[in-house]
């Protein structure tokens, strides 16, 4: 324990709040430096996050703010479902940030590098936090850059949704918000475990309707079905970068914080039937929204739905196995889908276009960003040596392994989704590269501040989907530290 | 009669939040939207701090000797209420600027008309 009292997850969260504000005071000396802070973040955050892991994975690390004990003080519990999703997180703003250097050239640069380091804290501070209230600031932080950097190109289409995602996302906001209000009114906390503790039957209404309300409001920034409407304008109309962020890191957040307000806080066990079901109808309407689009970004945007529904229907089946692979699945998500986004991101700017009619022949123009995409989107169909099959295949085993009927057909279901899926994709990558060869003209690579980021998601994509081991020894006691109520409860409140 | 003494501020806040959402379901027009958005914040802020309110209450400083932690008020949600304020100060202001950068592309402000963006 004493080499862990100076590697503090605080810092997760400090340093890069204290570097978004640090933009404006470094912008009157050069302005030019603002972009290097993300970058300079992130790299921090992701050697601190890689050493508190194994730490954490052994023993939660709790972390009283200004020395008030858990009930009273707010905390950070730094567990391995917390830590995982920091370093996935600090993972991907590093890598984004480093494509940023060169792809964002127009609009405020210094606002976009301080709305990027607010919106990746904001993301860190709900992961790790173990207080609800607190859980409630850090996605308003989340929320309110993301809406701002929908918005960032200032054109018609990202003003429109910006307004669309705004009023969405805060009407959930308000949702979130009363939700935690009656709840501390009946158990005067707000601190998660403790709550877990003095919660018991979550069926009666006073404690039912404060669920409901908080699983509304978190539900509409997790994009889970009928709450997603928001979701395919505000991922298609953001720069390129931010839509990896928001498909990456921004929803699956969001999923975090209703798996923890209901594994956690509620303990809920026995209506997740609802939340299956829910999950297979969200891939089935995200699947075959994506086919039928012609716009690129909006295809990967509705590919999101679609995964999310999978993350949520592995989450529901509720046994150690479907929720390590419902972690899993996050993962694979975050790595795949962050590749693809920044890889269209640069074949839409050389290009011109959207379209995806418009790739024809791009397989020549760009030969490795063409490979890249092609490696994240074979990822997220569930080809076998990348992590999309892993994850998977270990979510079928799960659904298997319930040996209800009703499990069977709902996988039978879910298969089903992940065809249109690899339809949709196959589709794309035979446009890129089999059609429209004759006009090859010269070659016009990414450059190399793209290519970097793109090579290290996809080296990470075939290593973890060939050593599936490796990530297992995190994932599970993640899975275990969600099932496990009584041992969370025990590790803040001693 | 005393049900209404006793629950007003309840009342008051749901009858505000309901106001809100309603605004925000029904009305076209981007500002009413917005205006409904604020009406519900409002209420959310009323529901929260009438949840740690005593009738007569103090302030919960031990300012002088006698004074009894049983008449104070709950501290807790007026801390809320302030962050819940903050926050919906930097919301109203977004979406007040959003309004402007809208009203220059399309030239209106009726959500209805405003739809480019499909499924």
């Amino acid at each position: 324990m004493a080499d862990t009292t100076n590697l503090n997850p605080v810092l997760l969260i400090a340093v890069p709040l204290g570097l978004a504000f640090l933009i404006p005071l470094l912008g009157l000396i050069s302005r030019k430096s603002a972009k290097w802070l993300p970058v300079i973040g992130f790299l921090f955050n992701l050697v601190l996050a890689l050493l508190i892991l194994p730490h954490s994975l052994k023993q939660p690390i709790i972390v009283e703010i200004a020395g008030f004990a858990p009930p009273f003080g707010i905390n950070l519990v730094a567990g391995p479902v917390g830590m995982l999703l920091a370093t996935l997180i600090a993972l991907t703003g590093l890598l984004v940030a480093i494509y940023a250097l060169r792809y964002i050239k127009e609009g405020a640069q210094q606002k976009y590098h301080i709305l990027f380091l607010l919106l990746l804290t904001g993301a860190t501070g709900v992961v790790l936090t173990g207080d609800i209230f607190n859980l409630f600031v850090f996605f308003e932080i989340l929320c309110i850059s993301s809406y701002t950097l929908v918005a960032y190109l200032g054109n018609r289409a990202g003003l429109e949704s910006a307004v669309k995602y705004l009023i969405q996302g805060s009407i959930g906001s308000s949702l979130l918000l009363i939700g935690i209000g009656l709840l501390y009114g009946q158990f005067g906390t707000l601190n998660m475990a403790d709550l877990a503790k003095q919660i018991g039957d979550y069926t009666e209404a006073s404690v039912f309707i404060p669920m409901v309300l908080m699983i509304t409001g978190l539900g509409i920034e997790a994009a889970i079905f009928p709450l997603n409407a928001w979701l395919p304008d505000a991922h298609s109309s953001a720069p390129s970068s931010i839509s990896a962020i928001l498909s990456g890191i921004a929803i699956e957040v969001g999923l975090y914080a209703v798996i923890r307000v209901l594994f956690t806080i509620f303990a809920v066990s026995n209506f997740f039937m609802f939340f299956t079901v829910l999950g297979v109808l969200t891939i089935l309407i995200g699947e075959m929204s994506a086919f039928a689009q012609k716009n690129i970004k909006r295809m990967l945007a509705y590919s999101s739905i679609g995964q999310i529904g999978l993350i949520v229907f592995a989450f529901a089946i509720s046994s150690q196995l479907g929720v390590a692979g419902g972690l899993f699945q996050i993962i694979s998500h975050t790595l795949g889908k962050a590749l693809l986004f920044l890889c269209a991101g640069y074949m839409i700017f050389r290009t011109g276009s959207m379209d995806i009619s418009s790739f024809e022949g791009i397989g020549k123009k760009m030969p490795l960003t063409a490979l890249f995409f092609t490696i994240g989107a074979f990822s997220i169909v569930g080809l076998p040596p990348f992590t999309g099959f892993a994850s998977k295949f270990v979510i079928i085993r799960a659904a298997l392994a319930k040996g209800e009927l009703l499990f069977q057909i709902l996988i039978g279901i879910v298969l089903i989704g992940t065809i249109i899926e690899g339809a949709y994709f196959f589709k794309l990558i035979q446009t890129m590269y089999f059609k429209g060869v004759h006009k090859a003209d010269k070659r016009e690579e990414s450059p190399v501040t793209a290519l970097i980021p793109m090579f290290v998601l996809a080296g990470l994509i075939i290593f973890i989907g060939m050593f599936p081991n490796f990530i297992a020894k995190i994932l599970n006691p993640a899975a275990s530290e969600l099932l496990d109520r009584a041992k969370y409860i025990r590790s803040v409140l001693g | 009669m005393s049900f209404l003494h006793n629950y007003i501020y309840y009342i008051g806040a749901f009858g505000l939040i309901f106001i809100g959402l309603f605004i925000m379901a029904v009305k076209r027009n981007y500002i009413k939207i917005v205006i409904g958005l604020s009406i519900l914040e409002a209420g959310v802020n009323l529901f929260l701090i009438s949840v740690g309110y005593i009738a007569n209450g103090t302030a919960p400083i031990f300012s002088r000797t006698g004074l009894n932690a049983n008449n104070m008020v709950d501290p807790v949600p007026q801390a809320l209420v302030l962050t819940a304020i903050v926050i919906g100060l930097a919301v109203m202001g977004l979406a007040l600027s959003l309004a402007i950068g809208l009203y220059r592309h399309y030239g209106t402000l009726n959500l209805h008309e405003i739809k480019e963006q499909r499924w």
